[in-house]
């Protein structure tokens, strides 16, 4: 069996967890936890196996880095959701592990040799800080979209839900679409679903994730030079991390300077997220030269 | 004698046509004025002092004005039609010539009779508010019954009518689950706070003015545990005395009213109910703030009406402003339970309109029984004193004691022919077989204090349990009723 098609197994859990959402009628919190939780233990125990195939070197195959990439905004998720008491979180930022596991799953499996000659540990070093990074600007990202969405809520005054009718017997509707916007409604009304909360954890993220991206950056360009033995050449994905580096310093200053926050901050984020998008895309497939992976 | 209800409320208009009636009928003397100036209005088109009764209610969600009229008004006919010749000089009143606009002529409503003694306990109850259930409308209609009563314009009509409303109000807030959900504007306004702040307990509030639903928002806050509360009120002694309200709550600060805008850089919530006819906090006033406060978001409830805030405020980042229809619109969507309880609410007031009804039907018949009863008093008392050598105390009372007696069962009869048997005119009846006279202004003085006892005991020595019930209500309003007609004589 290819060891990818493991991929599928925590895939079809997270997925299942959803279906849960949609069929379940009563309480549907701790079943979808529990398929959340059994799927990242079994992503867990498959990137212990894949990186150990490669003696935790880091220099494998892209597919397993980006499996790699899902594992890590999914440990994340998770503690947010553990340190925060926000439930919502898992719910929100969930299909974008699934997308992860989905594109792991396709993209190329073939095994690197080229930077063999790099010093183990500062690869190491560079691949866990900007995938830590990366993955707490795209959680980032997703409170920035659930932020923009709640407060559009609040200033046109629609759709604000302020009772949770999802213990009224008198509903007759079965079950289907009703249940999964009923169980979202469960999800929003509960703790933590507020404005403060999500602008404060999105302040964390990038608290947490700059420092950790300014790192991963510096030492991508030490290996860099290294490797190419060339300073001078500046290449497409050092000005693309720049680009977003500059984002995100210019974020974090404003809000540390003048008190940025809400709105605009979220904006922010997710500009900042479209360019991270951007590098990596410029990493893995449209410029895989540009690298050094060629 | 006919019940006029004409007026608006949330459901018939929007917040900027109840801001301007509210404005008209603001203060105790503009309302005074208001009642004056109709009933002169109406006697110069009606050429006579028809309207007995009046009382105003006005509430930040209705102005209604009711009105008892003498006579009954041709209803086919427009002109002549009370309801209709009412409301048009009300709203010429209010909105000048413009009054027959078409958008002005829907939004006030008018409901007649049993239509609008139906609508009024609804109100009562707190089933049309904009929160159903919420318990303040009952109180905003009792001061506004003691208002009237101050302004010596209730009568018979309108105070059993009043009465009758708090009674059905009762019955409904105990007979039905309608004010066991937790939702009124001062819920809506704290789970709203929720929604933007993670931690209402380190949160400080402002309450500006203070406004009965203001008031009522802020305690609601404070059980929530929010860390401070300020007050102000361009009046001190009310701001101190609702300090002093919030007995068991210590972080209290009662501020100058000039200075309130001080606060706005470290509160968090802000809830104004002042009574100002205009915006107290303004766009300019807010952009500023915001600035100072570095971004941290500020939740600021409007609950008066007029309105007091600014509504351009709410499009400043990190600024969120609800007024009293935003809120009334969340919950309004949000009351899936009440819903069914106000279903069964609404049979209650109907069962007690009626009751109503049948109360003001049998007044037609009030000056026929005291004729009947005073020329049968006044044969037994005659005939008595010629038989029976006594003194014409004693005689007096064994007349009175017999008429009763004799007379019990054809008044009850008299009294309910109209519902009882319906199209029966027994009315009729007695005044040609006793050859009563027919002048129902010739009621002497003498007799008023008959027709009081006739208001009292009407249903007199009813020996069924059901009735007994109806009986002690019944007494309970006319002693009432008896008790505040000597108090105003």
């Amino acid at each position: 069996m290819i060891f990818k098609n493991y991929y599928f197994i925590p895939l079809a859990l997270y997925v299942l967890s959803y279906a849960v959402l949609y069929f379940k009628k009563d309480n549907p919190y701790k079943s979808f936890i529990f398929f959340i939780y059994s799927a990242f233990i079994i992503q867990s125990a498959i990137i212990f196996i894949g990186l150990d195939k490669y003696h935790f070197t880091m220099i494998i195959p892209i597919d397993l880095m980006i499996f790699l990439n899902s594992w890590i905004l999914m440990l994340i998720i998770i503690l947010f959701e553990l340190l925060y008491k926000a439930k919502y979180i898992v719910i929100y930022a969930t299909p974008l592990v699934i997308a992860g596991l989905l594109i792991s799953y396709f993209a190329p499996s073939a095994d690197i040799t080229a930077i063999l000659r790099v010093d183990s540990w500062l690869l190491i070093a560079h691949i866990v800080l900007i995938l830590a990074g990366d993955s707490l600007f795209t959680l980032a990202f997703i409170l920035s979209l659930i932020y923009i969405f709640q407060e559009r809520k609040l200033k046109l005054k629609k759709n604000l839900k302020i009772v949770n009718n999802s213990n009224n017997k008198s509903s007759n509707t079965k079950a289907g679409l009703f249940n999964l916007r009923k169980n979202f409604n469960y999800f929003n009304l509960g703790n933590g679903y507020n404005l403060e909360l999500l602008d404060n954890m999105n302040y964390q993220c990038l608290k947490l994730g700059f420092p950790a991206l300014t790192a991963g950056i510096v030492i991508g360009i030490y290996l860099s030079s290294a490797l190419f033995k060339s300073m001078s050449s500046v290449k497409p994905i050092e000005i693309i991390s720049f680009i977003t580096w500059l984002i995100y310093a210019f974020l974090l200053h404003e809000r540390v300077a003048k008190g940025l926050r809400g709105n605009k901050a979220a904006l922010l984020s997710i500009a900042g997220f479209i360019m991270i998008l951007l590098a990596v895309g410029f990493s893995f497939y449209l410029f895989p030269e540009f690298h050094g992976f060629k | 004698m006919e019940i006029i209800i004409t007026g608006l409320n949330h459901k018939s208009s929007d917040i900027f046509h109840r801001e301007e009636v509210s404005k008209k009928i603001l203060t105790k003397e503009l309302r005074s004025k208001f009642i004056f100036d109709i009933k002169q209005l109406f006697n110069e088109e009606i050429g006579k002092q028809l309207i007995q009764e009046s009382a105003i209610i006005s509430t930040c969600n209705r102005a209604e004005f009711i009105f008892a009229v003498s006579g009954s008004s041709n209803n086919s006919n427009k002109n002549t039609d009370y309801a209709i010749i009412i409301k048009n000089i009300i709203l010429r009143y209010l909105f000048g010539n413009n009054f027959e606009n078409e958008e002005l002529q829907s939004m006030f409503y008018i409901y007649k009779n049993f239509e609008a003694v139906r609508h009024f306990f609804i109100v009562t109850s707190s089933l049309d508010s904009m929160i159903i259930g919420e318990p303040q409308i009952l109180g905003q209609i009792k001061e506004s019954y003691n208002e009237a009563c101050e302004f010596k314009n209730t009568g018979l009509i309108l105070n059993k009518l009043f009465h009758k409303a708090f009674y059905c109000a009762k019955r409904v807030r105990t007979e039905t689950k309608i004010a066991a959900a937790p939702v009124s504007i001062s819920y809506a306004a704290v789970e709203l706070a929720k929604k933007i702040f993670n931690d209402i307990s380190n949160k400080k509030v402002l309450l500006l003015g203070t406004g009965e639903m203001g008031k009522i928002a802020a305690k609601h806050f404070i059980k929530q545990g929010v860390s401070e509360i300020f007050i102000t009120n361009r009046t001190k002694e009310k701001a101190v005395k609702l300090a002093e309200e919030l007995d068991g709550y210590d972080s209290k600060t009662i501020i100058d009213f000039n200075e309130y805008y001080k606060i706005l850089t470290v509160a968090d919530i802000v809830l104004c109910s002042t009574g100002a006819e205009t915006y107290v906090i303004k766009y300019e006033d807010i952009q500023p703030i915001i600035k100072m406060r570095k971004q941290k978001p500020i939740f600021l409830i409007d609950i008066s009406v007029p309105r007091n805030i600014d509504p351009e405020i709410n499009k400043i980042s990190n600024v969120y402003l609800f007024d009293i229809d935003d809120i009334g619109k969340i919950i309004e969507n949000n009351l899936d339970v009440r819903q069914q309880e106000a279903d069964f609410a609404e049979k209650i007031t109907e069962e007690e309109a009626k009751d109503f009804m049948d109360w003001k039907n049998s007044l037609n018949a009030v000056p026929i029984i005291v004729n009947l009863r005073s020329k049968v008093n006044d044969i037994l008392f005659t005939e008595l004193r010629k038989y029976i050598n006594n003194k014409d105390e004693n005689i007096e009372a064994i007349a009175n004691s017999i008429t009763n007696k004799i007379l019990h069962e054809p008044i009850t009869k008299i009294k309910r022919s109209e519902i009882d048997f319906n199209g029966l005119n027994l009315m009729e009846a007695v005044k040609i077989l006793f050859d009563l006279d027919l002048n129902i202004g010739s009621v002497s003085k003498e007799n008023k204090e008959t027709k009081k006892e006739i208001l009292n005991c009407g249903d007199y020595s009813n020996d069924s349990s059901d009735s007994n019930n109806n009986n002690e209500k019944n007494d309970y309003y006319n002693n009432k009723i008896i008790q505040l007609n000597n108090k105003k004589s």
